[in-house]
């Protein structure tokens, strides 16, 4: 058993089961009806009947981790821990890309569609791109970004009519 | 109404948009990674503004084209352009390597005309019953049906039946925010309006497929991708004889037939349609042993049925209102955007889309074919766009899609974190396409369930024989499949155990 199988259900597990206790706590706060029309089993019925299923789910996943993590260790294996620090350098174009695509969307409305969409559109290229070949494609890339910045743009917005945010552009009349 | 239908498939811009759709689409099917999910949900935006006709056409294009051009990487490349392609790869490219790639090719093509049209055929016999069927449902039958369809979910999951259910369970409880049904209370809105309708479909599927797709290609950036695409291919006319068509005429309908039955179930795509066709396809053949070597029948039986799911999963979509798999929940956004409401009434309420869905597949199928046979240099071309510049692209068509849902930037907030849960979510193992039934089931199973609640006790649920049949499949498919994955489960743990056995022995022997 290789170490970081029992990772995915120790961890996993036990997210979904604080998730679980979270989403039935905010349950009672959810206003019922009870007027003429009411049903036997009101809204929250059914929230609870996931929360609950969630919550023996979560716990299942995580007992079953940690039965295959001792096992593991009866069998003679040792647990190497991974600082966080570690795993998000690994995964360290994943990061980016998050983060590119959070501000992208998070200053959308304010920026504007296009500029935003160009900049992450560059942005994303050159995370996706290794290191060594940036030099290459580097022009490309600003080329790539610029046309599909204004071309989605002007076609979403003035040919399909889709409502996209014009932020900055604003000031030229658009 | 037929004939309306017919007409506005007919129309120049219906056909251009069919014709642009199915080669989209091809191309997306081609591109190891990109899927027909993926196309869909791109090109979702476009149709915003066109006629309900012309854009679900296209969507049906893109599906079509999606499933069927995973068949070129799968044998130039051995990589499966899409999931429904995997089983192509075992004697697709076998039979490249032999100097036979085009007919590889060309049996792939002709056969998944012929496991479309073959699905098509059943679609339009078998949805109006299904329909006439379903009008009988009421609360019970509704609340049973959506019970069974989400037993499916352990049927599905394998040997990992709790993480599947998990999945499923998210779904479900996704599906809950918002107005609650039967007495629009809002539930885990924390006051924000947008969330008073709940999340969008379409907005959940473009963060479950598509922006975790993008991750997972940023998670192999610094690894050597390098593949040597085949170029020097020769496609003479179809690429086999007519003799050699008849002899696998057999195998190609029993294989779309399989294809057309797993595409009805619910949350069961062409990945797992392929693989089972061609199991039995091996299984019953007289020439078993030569599977996997290059032969015709594994391409024949793997490209038959993973077209012919297309047909089956549109059965459940328009007379029930659930999806066959990611594709057609994407297409069931689709058809809410364009006010076509799936179910029993769908012939009455929409019957012209209907036909014209039908009209648009066939068309589809036809382009398909053609493109596929007259342009497969340039489908192979298309192997060498590199994906760096397009997936950023792909990834701002996405963002469009979810702000045209509703014309609301909150949608593209969604949209990032339900990337985020999915990307968490396969890196735990979690399946995420049980999570779409879940979502789409919930508020029907809640809606029915809470009817039935009131109408127990003067109604009981003995006067409805379809809701105790229902019932009762739903106990046997929980029965058996858990029997099965607890198997499986042992299985793997057994291999587990063994793998970690030999390591230790190879340590020690060291």
């Amino acid at each position: 058993m290789k170490n970081k199988q029992y990772k995915l259900d120790i961890i996993p597990g036990i997210v979904i089961a604080l998730f679980s206790i979270g989403y039935m706590a905010l349950i009672p706060s959810i206003k019922t009806f009870t007027g003429l029309g009411a049903t036997p089993l009101t809204n929250h019925f059914v929230p609870y009947l996931w929360g609950g299923s969630l919550l023996v789910l979560g716990l299942w996943i995580t007992a079953r981790g940690f039965r295959k993590r001792k096992k593991y260790l009866e069998e003679g294996g040792t647990i190497v821990k991974t600082p966080l620090k570690d795993i998000l350098m690994e995964k360290r174009e994943v990061v980016a890309s998050f983060i590119s695509l959070t501000v992208y969307v998070g200053l959308m409305g304010l920026v504007g569609f296009a500029p935003m969409t160009a900049l992450y559109v560059f942005v994303q290229i050159m995370i996706l791109t290794p290191r060594e070949k940036w030099k290459k494609i580097v022009v490309p890339a600003i080329i790539t970004a610029v046309i599909s910045g204004a071309a989605l743009f002007y076609i979403f917005r003035y040919l399909l009519n889709v409502l996209l945010p014009v932020g900055i552009l604003s000031v030229f009349g658009l | 109404m037929i004939l309306q239908g017919l007409m506005e498939v007919l129309q120049p811009m219906t056909i251009l948009l069919v014709a642009i759709g199915t080669a989209v689409g091809i191309i997306f099917g081609s591109i190891p990674g990109l899927t027909a999910t993926m196309a869909i949900v791109m090109f979702l935006p476009v149709t915003y503004s066109m006629s309900a006709s012309e854009g679900i056409s296209m969507l049906m294009a893109l599906y079509i084209g999606g499933i069927s051009g995973g068949l070129i990487s799968a044998i130039l490349l051995n990589i499966p352009g899409t999931p429904s392609s995997v089983a192509t790869c075992f004697d697709g490219k076998p039979m490249a390597d032999k100097g036979e790639a085009g007919k590889a090719l060309g049996t792939g093509v002709v056969f998944s005309f012929l496991g479309t049209v073959v699905g098509i055929g059943l679609l339009v016999v078998l949805s109006p019953v299904l329909c006439d069927f379903a009008l009988k449902f009421q609360a019970y039958e509704y609340c049973a049906l959506a019970v069974f369809s989400l037993s499916m979910v352990i049927a599905l999951t394998g040997h990992d039946m709790p993480k599947g259910l998990v999945s499923a369970v998210l779904g479900a409880l996704l599906a809950t925010v918002g107005l609650a049904p039967i007495d629009s209370k809002p539930r885990f809105t924390f006051g924000l309006y947008q969330l008073n309708n709940g999340f969008a479909l379409v907005v959940l599927l473009i963060g479950l497929f598509a922006i975790a797709e993008v991750m997972a290609y940023a998670e192999s950036v610094r690894k050597n991708q390098n593949f040597t695409i085949r170029g020097n291919v020769k496609l003479k006319g179809v690429g086999f004889t007519f003799k050699e068509f008849i002899g696998q005429l057999r195998n190609g309908i029993v294989s779309a037939l399989i294809g057309v039955g797993i595409g009805i179930l619910p949350g069961i795509g062409g990945g797992v349609s392929c693989m089972i066709s061609y199991t039995v396809s091996k299984n019953t053949s007289k020439r078993r042993e030569l599977y996997g070597t290059g032969i015709m029948d594994g391409v024949v039986a793997s490209e038959a049925a993973n077209n012919g799911t297309i047909g089956g999963a549109m059965i459940p979509l328009l007379a029930l209102g659930i999806p066959g798999d990611a594709a057609t929940a994407m297409l069931l956004g689709g058809l809410q955007i364009h006010n076509v409401a799936p179910g029993p009434l769908i012939y009455e309420k929409n019957g012209v889309v209907v036909y014209a869905i039908f009209f648009a597949m066939v068309l589809a199928a036809i382009f398909m074919m053609l493109f596929m046979l007259l342009g497969m240099r340039f489908f192979i071309s298309v192997l060498k766009i590199p994906k760096n510049f397009l997936l950023p692209v792909v990834v701002v068509l996405c963002a469009i899609g979810a702000i045209g849902n509703a014309n609301m930037l909150f949608d593209t907030y969604c949209m990032v974190a339900f990337g985020l849960m999915s990307y968490l979510m396969v890196k735990s193992k979690i399946p995420t396409v049980p999570m779409i039934l879940g979502f789409i089931l919930g508020p029907t199973f809640e809606q029915n369930l809470r009817r039935v609640s009131q109408l127990a006790s003067s109604d009981p649920f003995w006067n409805h024989p379809i809701f105790c049949v229902l019932i009762i499949a739903t106990v046997f498919v929980v029965i058996f499949s858990t029997r099965a994955n607890l198997k499986d489960a042992k299985r793997a743990q057994e291999a587990e155990l063994a793998e970690m056995k030999a390591a230790k022995q190879a340590g020690d022997d060291e």
